[in-house]
């Protein structure tokens, strides 16, 4: 099984974030093959999920995991013109900090849901270049 | 309101007229015994249905919230999925819930409120599970992400 999440080892961690295996000037690439554009966002998933990420696909079908994919990837900020979105409310929706958007609830199929937030200038230290970002903050794969 | 009042009779007679009086809002029938009845569209009835309800809810949930200790899951009975949020948050709903009430009363229209609702209650039930919960209401830690790539066939 190829794994849908990878941690990127070859560079040495930033010096703000001791052994963390995110890197701020990596895109992802789009496996698969597909010469499809190139990812404008760099997509991260929150540790603690990325079990549950890896079992996307296989849990909605690789349409609907790579329909998510091309959503965050590229336009995280509208919404989808075939999944369900919405804000969180609450507490759970506010932005984790400065540039972050609000939670969007993104309900990739009847059973799953991922809720992320976006970031369009994220830096990593106060030197580094802004990237945009989107963070996968959770995955429930509950029915309603 | 309507000024025409159609009686009984006028069911065979004016039936027409009636039953455009009630397609155009209501109709008035005045029955034999004096009891005054109304036909209306039954989108209307489910409009006015709709906002009894949660005006009533809105009523008493603020109600609840004018005191110390928050409701109990006993207390807010169909509102019992509520009982994830905590009190800012609760009156936060309370806040986006009156503006939703309002905005459908002069829309006679119930998009903003099922919107306003729907929000709110995938909101409690991503709430239910602990980890869920402290990642979503939790400070953005950098070290708590890894990369993640497209999802790929697993075969």
């Amino acid at each position: 099984m190829v794994p849908m999440c990878q941690r990127i080892t070859s560079k040495p961690a930033s010096p703000m974030i001791p052994n963390s295996s995110y890197e701020p000037h990596v895109r992802a690439r789009r496996p698969g093959g597909r010469p499809d554009e190139k990812p404008k966002y760099r997509v991260l998933v929150h540790r603690r999920f990325l079990m549950y990420y890896n079992e996307l696909a296989d849990r909605v079908g690789l349409k609907q995991a790579q329909q998510f994919w091309d959503h965050v990837s590229q336009d995280p900020g509208n919404p989808d013109p075939i999944a369900s979105t919405c804000f969180l409310r609450g507490r759970s929706g506010r932005p984790k900090g400065p540039g972050w958007s609000r939670t969007i609830h993104y309900e990739v199929s009847s059973s799953a849901r991922i809720d992320y937030q976006y970031h369009d200038a994220y830096t990593t230290e106060p030197d580094s270049d802004p990237h945009p970002v989107v963070a996968i903050l959770t995955i429930n794969y509950s029915s309603h | 309101m309507s000024d025409v009042i159609f009686l009984p009779t006028d069911l065979a007679s004016k039936r027409l007229e009636f039953l455009d009086a009630a397609r155009n809002g209501q109709a008035r029938l005045r029955d034999k015994d004096g009891t005054s009845l109304v036909m209306l569209p039954e989108s209307r009835l489910r409009l006015l249905e709709t906002l009894a309800k949660w005006w009533q809810a809105y009523m008493r949930l603020e109600s609840f919230l004018r005191r110390t200790e928050l409701p109990r899951a006993s207390e807010l009975g169909e509102l019992a999925w509520l009982r994830s949020f905590e009190r800012d948050d609760l009156e936060e709903f309370m806040s986006e819930l009156h503006d939703a009430l309002v905005a459908a009363t002069a829309d006679e229209d119930t998009v903003a409120l099922d919107d306003c609702i729907r929000a709110w209650r995938i909101t409690a039930r991503q709430l239910e599970d602990p980890l869920r919960r402290s990642v979503l209401v939790g400070p953005h830690v950098p070290e708590d992400y890894v990369e993640a790539s497209e999802p790929h066939d697993s075969e």
